[in-house]
């Protein structure tokens, strides 16, 4: 289980990151996109961090950020105490070794033009690790690791000869194969069915068991959330709103956001609680001074607080954080 | 877990993997691509065809060798003044001054593949890279790069065609997937997006070397071809201009079966390609 006195792994510290529209050739467009807003997160090591929110509300970003595909506009983020903004050359060859990434989308994550054994050996062959024959040891052993057996019979296989479910087991292979210390799972089940879904939860679980890999796993959905994760952190519009363990942020939800999420799952059958309710019909219009980035759609807003001033993180019962003047 | 001699490869398996050791990786795959082509009939056809049309291109030196006078441009027979049909003599018959038209067919087919090759070559090289180097490392370089070949040379179609298929590779997960494995540029453009566009490159090679032998024929006929040397489009037009047109199908025909077999061939070799280069078309095999 996660080693919560350790230091964290992985500290992302007030990072921001704007999207912003080019200019056009006649005049200036003032398209921004706030993705992330002075964004705080601390994985520990061995831990699975669970980052829930609906589209668009800077998960993906986050995780963009941190493997360096997109730089952050502010603040800071270490890995290991050493920090991750600009790597270049050398350090940053070192970083990918220790950083993975599962993308969401297992039709699109692989090279159609590669077989099985390409692709998960590609990141040997890129970090210049063993020679042919030690990696093909290798590489059948990150497929065995991944559920795919035996291996032999993927490796001269195409992706397009595989299902989705296997296909994501060969992009979590590729993603094992350097034996990351940090993996990060972009909503890896949300183009699987349910019952190929838990499968790939069990493997995840399975792989931080057995290898101690932290984890940062993004989806939208709070029941994937609940099952996996050790914590769970609630963004919302780029803000992280609530943080705390799985189990206390789910059952009991502070933030009227995590409110409406949970509110928003199916539930089957009869159930206990008649929703929290706590989403406003009709939005609000959008306050032109700082406010809560949550006010326009808030039942439970305060006026003259909740759209004058932007809530900070503050700390409740047992390290459960909630961004929100309610608390 | 996976110990090399706990392996029990498929044989499919012992093929590619333990040839790995023995063999460069380039070869292999050579090797596993011929593999591919040979199934493909249409492609064995082309391949046969465009062998018969090599080998009359080489054996094109050997008709003057043999006499000056099948020599296709200034070898005349003493004897012969006119067109004459087919004999032991001259296979093909003989053009209207005596000058052998199997040498000139010979000749005609030297040409083409120079013509045919060198346009592939452009096309192939220069605008495939062009394109692929502009459409990723886009924003400002690729306007430039576009503007300089469409300034300087034939092939940025090609180039345009690439880079545009290029942009649209460049941010699929794939190659992001492979950014951070820590993979260079050079690596993600010649491992990831090369594959990819190649099948396109390849439709657009075949195309640009029948368009441009049929190109040659068509000027050679119409008689802006290079007097100075004999192909099969200045075959015609002296077929043409000398009124026998309809008097000596001997000299007519060859010339322009030729001209379709060979833009046929190179279709055909290059559909075959396909299948080596997208390994989605190639058919399921049935293991025992």
């Amino acid at each position: 289980m996660a080693d919560t006195n350790a230091s964290p792994i992985l500290m992302m510290t007030d990072v921001t990151k704007v999207y912003q529209s080019r200019d056009s050739l006649f005049g200036k467009s003032s398209n921004r996109v706030v993705a992330l807003d002075r964004f705080s997160l601390a994985v520990n090591p061995g831990e699975i961090f669970g980052l829930v929110g609906e589209s668009g509300s800077g998960k993906t970003t986050a995780s963009r950020l941190i493997v360096g595909l997109e730089k952050p506009d502010g603040g800071r983020m270490q890995f290991d105490g050493q920090e991750i903004v600009g790597l270049s050359g050398r350090t940053r060859r070192e970083f990918t070794k220790k950083v993975q990434v599962i993308f969401q989308d297992p039709y699109q994550s692989l090279n159609a033009h590669f077989s099985i054994f390409d692709t998960v050996c590609e990141p040997l062959v890129i970090h210049g690790i063993g020679d042919r024959a030690a990696c093909l040891v290798r590489v059948c052993e990150a497929l065995e690791t991944a559920g795919l057996t035996p291996p032999e019979t993927y490796l001269d296989r195409y992706p397009h000869q595989l299902s989705g479910g296997q296909r994501q087991r060969v992009a979590i292979a590729r993603a094992m194969v350097l034996n990351p210390r940090f993996l990060i799972a972009d909503e890896p089940t949300s183009m699987l069915d349910a019952s190929i879904s838990f499968q790939i939860f069990r493997l995840l679980n399975h792989l931080r068991e057995v290898f101690g890999v932290a984890m940062l796993f993004i989806t939208h959905s709070l029941a994937a959330a609940r099952n996996l994760c050790d914590r769970v952190g609630v963004i919302y519009r780029g803000r992280l709103v609530e943080e705390g363990t799985a189990q206390e942020t789910i059952m009991h939800p502070r933030h009227p956001y995590t409110k409406a999420l949970l509110d928003a799952h199916p539930r089957f059958g009869c159930s206990r609680r008649s929703g929290y309710n706590a989403l406003l019909e009709t939005e609000r219009p959008r306050p032109e001074t700082d406010h809560c980035p949550f006010y326009p759609r808030c039942r439970l807003a305060v006026d003259n607080t909740c759209n004058r001033r932007s809530p900070s993180l503050k700390t409740l019962d047992a390290g459960h954080r909630v961004s929100c003047f309610l608390f | 877990m996976g110990h090399p001699s706990s392996l029990s490869p498929t044989p499919k398996n012992t093929h590619s993997i333990s040839a790995g050791k023995q063999r460069h990786h380039w070869v292999e795959r050579f090797l596993d691509g011929w593999a591919v082509y040979r199934k493909n009939t249409i492609g064995r056809i082309g391949m046969a065809l465009l062998g018969i049309f090599a080998l009359m291109a080489l054996a094109s030196f050997v008709p003057q060798m043999v006499d000056p006078m099948y020599h296709p441009m200034t070898g005349v027979d003493p004897e012969i003044s006119h067109s004459t049909g087919p004999s032991m003599r001259h296979w093909l018959g003989t053009d209207f001054i005596g000058r052998d038209i199997f040498s000139q067919l010979l000749a005609g087919a030297r040409i083409a593949f120079m013509v045919g090759i060198s346009s592939a070559l452009i096309s192939i090289l220069f605008g495939t890279t062009i394109g692929m180097v502009a459409g990723y490392a886009g924003k400002g370089t690729d306007i430039w790069v576009i503007v300089l070949m469409i300034a300087l040379f034939r092939w940025p179609g090609v180039a345009r065609v690439i880079r545009s298929q290029t942009l649209s590779l460049k941010h699929r997960p794939f190659i992001e997937a492979a950014r951070v494995a820590g993979a260079s540029h050079g690596r993600i453009i010649f491992r990831h997006i090369l594959p990819n566009v190649m099948p396109l490159a390849l439709l657009y090679m075949t195309f640009r070397v029948t368009s441009a032998i049929i190109i040659e024929a068509a000027l050679a006929f119409l008689g802006f071809g290079d007097p100075g040397s004999v192909s099969w489009g200045m075959m015609l037009q002296w077929v043409w201009k000398t009124g026998h047109m309809f008097q000596a199908p001997y000299w007519l025909l060859p010339p322009g079966i030729c001209i379709s077999l060979i833009t046929m061939a190179f279709y055909m070799a290059g559909r075959a390609m396909d299948d080596v280069l997208d390994p989605r078309l190639r058919k399921e095999e049935i293991k025992p």
